[in-house]
């Protein structure tokens, strides 16, 4: 991953991330919000390389940790975001790469938010934080699942095409 | 460690992974800089979030109406309005009665619009990638808004200001799992601990097993210390359903906000609750306890009254006051 891509895809990241909290968290959907920044960063961990997979874990969770309505500890996204980099890229080695069949990546995608957020909230009960009933969080988790699930391939062919801009010759290769 | 892993991919995770969890206890023992890197985001973030609000505004609206599909707009617009007027009212009776029939000079009805408050337009709301519960306004430390200040609806209690840069505020709403509120009930002065929990309702917990809840109470924030973070006397919620277990040591209730929460656009912040506000409305101070000592007489004379006649009267010399 070189540095100039690092630098680009951490800029679209923070503008997805002020879409996310300037726009998204606006709209008030059934069962609870859909979070498009957490898609996208789970699409964009699916399309890079082992190294590539971690460190754009890593910045993008990072970026999330920003996020001033957040409640947990600064550092807590980029940890989890850094596993499911790592877990994400060495599992497409032994399963193979479907990022090319757009109904597996979707599902992938979805299931990959949901897997993010899981863990968020499993984390924050060993950290100490108190985050609501069970059942509550499994309607956040459920809900934001179904709205990935059914909003990720309006702009799945939209992020394909600025990672692909951003890839340089030799990384087309 | 997965199959084939190299070791520069190895050692790239774990300094990753270090890094985070760096930043972590950092941020969990205080540095400043994790604070300050998030109170420069809400700084860049709320001109972009205002300008997002008057944009997209009709598209939430849109979204709410919606989910109330069938339901005339103007309507339902007049019948919150008369519903909050009469809750308000209602809550505020049924305290005045409660206190009235103690006897006690302990009343936190403050809240009657005497408070100096700041109106803020709501421009976003908390992310749905945390299970925290917020709001954004867009007014700060610049309009006298400052942390852990009380935030209202024309219903009642809405949250409290978590943080604030120059130009926007976040607002940890009540409805948030760690958020906790000291209460009254109106009717039968109980106090209790309300508790967010995530969802609509809320789950209130009284203090003293042998209160009493019924559903329809109507709770009211007792308030802190210096009105910091909460004013006495705010209409908060009523009961709808009270927890009859048997087991448990204390009474507790589930509870419906008075306030709409998902249907916000303009809040006040209290910034200055009048001086005259009875704020400690349930430590009344102490008033002087009056004890009767009687003493015997040395000599005893045989009791000759008959069963069921008065006991004869100490004389005054035999009575000690303690104060």
């Amino acid at each position: 991953m070189s540095p100039v891509r690092l630098s680009i895809s951490t800029a679209f990241l923070f503008l997805i991330f002020a879409i996310q909290e300037s726009v998204i968290s606006r709209i008030h959907l059934p069962i609870t919000g859909f979070s498009l920044y957490l898609a996208v960063l789970i699409c964009l961990i699916a399309l890079e390389d082992r190294n590539g997979a971690v460190v754009m874990g890593f910045i993008g969770g990072l970026v999330l940790d920003l996020a001033p309505t957040s409640q947990s500890p600064f550092g807590q996204w980029a940890l989890i975001f850094t596993v499911i980099g790592y877990l994400i890229s060495s599992n497409m080695e032994s399963v193979g790469d479907f990022t090319s069949e757009p109904i597996s990546f979707v599902i992938f995608i979805a299931s990959g938010a949901a897997l993010a957020l899981s863990i968020y909230l499993g984390a924050g009960l060993m950290l100490g934080q108190n985050v609501g009933s069970f059942s509550r969080a499994l309607v956040v988790i459920f809900g934001n699942f179904m709205w990935t699930l059914l909003f990720t391939p309006l702009f799945l062919p939209l992020i394909r095409r600025v990672r692909e801009a951003t890839l340089t010759s030799r990384e087309r290769l | 460690m997965a199959r084939g892993g190299s070791n520069r991919s190895r050692l790239l995770l774990v300094i990753l992974l270090v890094s985070s969890l760096l930043l972590i206890t950092l941020d969990l023992r205080g540095v400043g800089i994790t604070a300050g890197s998030r109170n420069i985001t809400q700084t860049v973030l709320s001109p972009i979030q205002k300008a997002a609000s008057d944009i997209f505004a009709p598209v939430g609206r849109f979204m709410s109406d919606v989910k109330n599909f069938g339901k005339t707009k103007a309507e339902i617009a007049d019948l919150k309005s008369a519903n909050a007027a009469l809750k308000k009212e209602a809550a505020f009776s049924a305290d005045v009665k409660g206190q009235l029939a103690q006897l006690r000079n302990v009343l936190d009805l403050a809240g009657r619009g005497s408070y100096k408050t700041v109106s803020a337009r709501v421009i976003g709301r908390g992310s749905a990638s945390t299970f925290s519960q917020t709001l954004t306004l867009d007014a700060g430390t610049g309009s006298g808004i400052q942390k852990n200040m009380t935030v209202i609806s024309e219903n009642g209690l809405v949250g409290v200001i978590k943080d604030s840069t120059s130009n926007s505020s976040i607002v940890l709403l009540m409805s948030d799992p760690t958020f906790r509120i000291g209460v009254r009930v109106a009717r039968s002065q109980s106090v209790g601990v309300l508790m967010g929990a995530g969802t609509g309702s809320y789950t209130v917990e009284l203090l003293d097993p042998a209160g009493s809840l019924k559903v329809g109470d109507s709770l009211i924030s007792i308030g802190s210390d210096n009105n910091r973070p909460f004013i006495p006397g705010l209409p908060v919620g009523a009961v709808t359903k009270v927890d009859h277990t048997t087991t448990s040591l204390t009474q507790r209730a589930t509870v419906k906000s008075f306030a709409n929460l998902n249907d916000l656009g303009v809040v006040s912040v209290i910034v200055q609750a009048p001086t005259s506000a009875p704020n400690k409305a349930i430590n009344p101070t102490p008033r002087p306890t009056v004890t009767v000592f009687v003493t015997p007489t040395p000599n005893p004379t045989p009791n000759l009254t008959a069963p069921g006649s008065p006991l004869p009267t100490p004389s005054p010399s035999q009575i000690k006051v303690k104060k």
